[in-house]
């Protein structure tokens, strides 16, 4: 398996270095979501607070969740999608390698080259920005390691199952949307999770959106402390369990349904 | 030895969503979904022995396909049995899909942005190909399909020939024993058409493998395959050699002549049919059991400058399978 993933991993560098442009697209397009946001909260906290956050804790916020963000992201539905509606899924299948650790390994080429140069550019902000600076805690920090690997399996699940969803309609991507839609609110990436109304925030705690996003950047800022980390990696288990036995049950289901498009 | 392949009654019955034309159609089927049962495949059953070259013919949407993929474990049999190598194709696993190499005409594998050759490596790691067995097979499928110049340029750059010969390369490092090929010289031009039948044909007699493939080109079927399975709406409709099922079908042959002068179209009417007449060619058709009377009787007759007795082409024998239902054992 550790030969077969090297050379997954080889070939998807490979090809990144031919989208270096659409690359570099992408990780604006992560970077730019979240300093707008930035801007607007850090203009309307003013020198004050709002639920407990002030600029400062704002802009730790925003840079953690730009890094968690890239980490955790997920797109593997798009690609699902096409390969199940256009035939691409066919040679997959017939080799002896599931078609996920292609995915998986997509995933980790992408995020090792995005991630590692946004942490840069958080270190080099930070010399000249003191408020995007963050306790120097390594214990925090492998507990958020451990917290982001959850967040983006689980993330990785979701996008793959719904991407399954291809299997029985043609309109497995804007399921998709729609759920990146619902999460830009409920997982975090707007605004932190207390400035929701209470009723939404409600809504989000016994869903699995708070996980992805805002307990692993929680958890790196600091915001999240005793009993809420305990309960935050719960959640996160019982969620990655959720999903992937979906993922289990739509693939299985959806194989059986298979029409292998082309012919 | 057991058959290689073996399908005993095996159905595929696909559900397809009926919806009516326009919005009300649309709205309808959004409400009040209904289904279709299209039988893809219905109760084929053969045996295929190892070495074996075997076509499938039948027109678009015969049904080929879906075997060949219900064979190759990508579709779930909704009815029957069958056994590739062994194995059942829909639950072998990795196992099993070592054992086998599916190539479709119209889709790929190779890694459209980089070089064939990392598709190569890819599936070197995937199929866990020592790194000896890969540069001794990887070498034969080089000098076999001549591809030394194709290694290092990107894919999108190749032709499509040139792509086809690359993807069999990628298919068959891992030396499979059952090649699954699905329109494998779709497109390609008259050279390169040429080029893969010779290299399947030298690969089984090389490897012993056992070779299945789809094809709209009888070039392909008539120099490759030893037996052909004819199928139509689903239905196995012969299953044997093409030489037997030409005697079978046509009821004909064709006499070709070359004429000296003086011949014309009404006089040749009275030893048979005339197919065509451009002077100095001409084509007549007669009963098969006729042929070599009938020639001798031209040549008496006629001032024939060349005579040859031919069986009706390929693709007209097989249009007539197919209006006159030709079925297995008849």
């Amino acid at each position: 398996m550790i030969r077969q993933y090297a050379a997954l991993l080889r070939n998807a560098w490979l090809v990144d270095l031919q989208y270096r442009a659409s690359i570099v697209l992408w990780l604006l397009w992560g970077v730019t979501e979240p300093a707008v946001a930035l801007g607007i909260w850090w203009a309307i906290a003013g020198d004050g607070q709002i639920a407990g956050y002030a600029r400062a804790d704002f802009a730790r916020y925003f840079f953690a969740l730009m890094l968690v963000n890239q980490l955790t992201i997920a797109w593997d539905s798009w690609y699902l999608d096409g390969w199940i509606r256009e035939g691409e899924l066919n040679f997959r299948l017939a080799r002896p390698l599931h078609p996920a650790h292609e995915a998986v390994a997509e995933n980790i080429a992408y995020k090792a080259r995005t991630a590692s140069v946004i942490l840069v550019v958080w270190l080099l902000t930070s010399l000249v920005w003191p408020a995007v600076r963050l306790p120097f805690a390594p214990a925090r920090w492998a507990l958020t390691a451990l917290a982001v690997l959850l967040a983006a399996a689980m993330r990785f699940f979701i996008s793959f199952t719904t991407g399954l969803f291809a299997f029985w309609t043609t309109r497995a991507s804007a399921i998709m949307e729609l759920h990146a839609g619902v999460s830009l609110f409920l997982s975090g990436r707007l605004a932190p999770l207390a400035l929701l109304p209470p009723a939404v925030a409600g809504v989000a705690a016994v869903l699995w959106f708070p996980y992805m996003l805002a307990f692993p950047v929680e958890l790196l800022t600091g915001a999240a402390q005793g009993a809420a980390v305990a309960h935050g990696f719960a959640g996160q288990l019982v969620w990655l369990g959720v999903w992937v036995a979906a993922y289990r049950f739509t693939w299985t289901r959806g194989l059986r349904r298979y029409g292998a498009v082309g012919g | 030895m057991p058959p290689a392949i073996t399908a005993d009654r095996l159905s595929k019955t696909f559900q397809v969503k009926v919806r009516d034309p326009g919005l009300k159609g649309a709205l309808l089927a959004l409400v009040r979904p209904r289904y279709r049962d299209v039988h893809a495949v219905r109760e084929v059953s053969f045996a295929i022995d190892a070495g074996e070259i075997v076509a499938f013919l039948g027109p678009n949407g015969a049904g080929k396909t879906t075997t060949l993929k219900m064979l190759a474990g990508l579709l779930f049999p909704t009815g029957g049995r069958v056994e590739v190598v062994g194995f059942r194709p829909w639950s072998g696993g990795p196992e099993f899909k070592r054992r086998i190499a599916l190539v479709l005409g119209n889709r790929q594998q190779l890694v459209w942005d980089l070089p064939p050759e990392e598709t190569f490596q890819l599936n070197r790691a995937i199929y866990g190909i020592a790194a000896a067995d890969y540069r001794e097979r990887l070498a034969e499928l080089v000098a076999l399909l001549e591809l030394d110049d194709l290694l290092q340029k990107p894919v999108r750059q190749l032709s499509l020939g040139e792509r086809m010969k690359c993807e069999l390369t990628a298919a068959l490092l891992h030396r499979p024993s059952i090649l699954f090929l699905d329109e494998p010289t779709l497109g390609l031009d008259v050279t390169a058409q040429e080029a893969i039948r010779r290299f399947l044909a030298e690969y089984r007699d090389r490897h012993g493998a056992t070779v299945l493939l789809t094809s709209h080109y009888m070039q392909d079927v008539t120099a490759l395959a030893s037996r052909v399975l004819i199928i139509n709406r689903g239905r196995l409709l012969y299953d044997g050699a093409l030489a037997a099922l030409v005697a079978r079908i046509a009821r004909t042959k064709r006499i070709e002549l070359v004429l000296a002068d003086g011949v014309t179209a009404e006089a040749l009417a009275a030893f048979g049919a005339v197919k065509s007449f451009r002077f100095p060619n001409a084509v007549l058709e007669v009963p098969r059991e006729q042929a070599a009377a009938t020639s001798a009787r031209l040549l008496a007759a006629l001032p024939v400058a060349d005579l040859s007795i031919e069986d009706p082409p390929i693709e007209e024998v097989i249009r007539l399978a197919f209006a006159q239902g030709v079925e297995e054992g008849e």
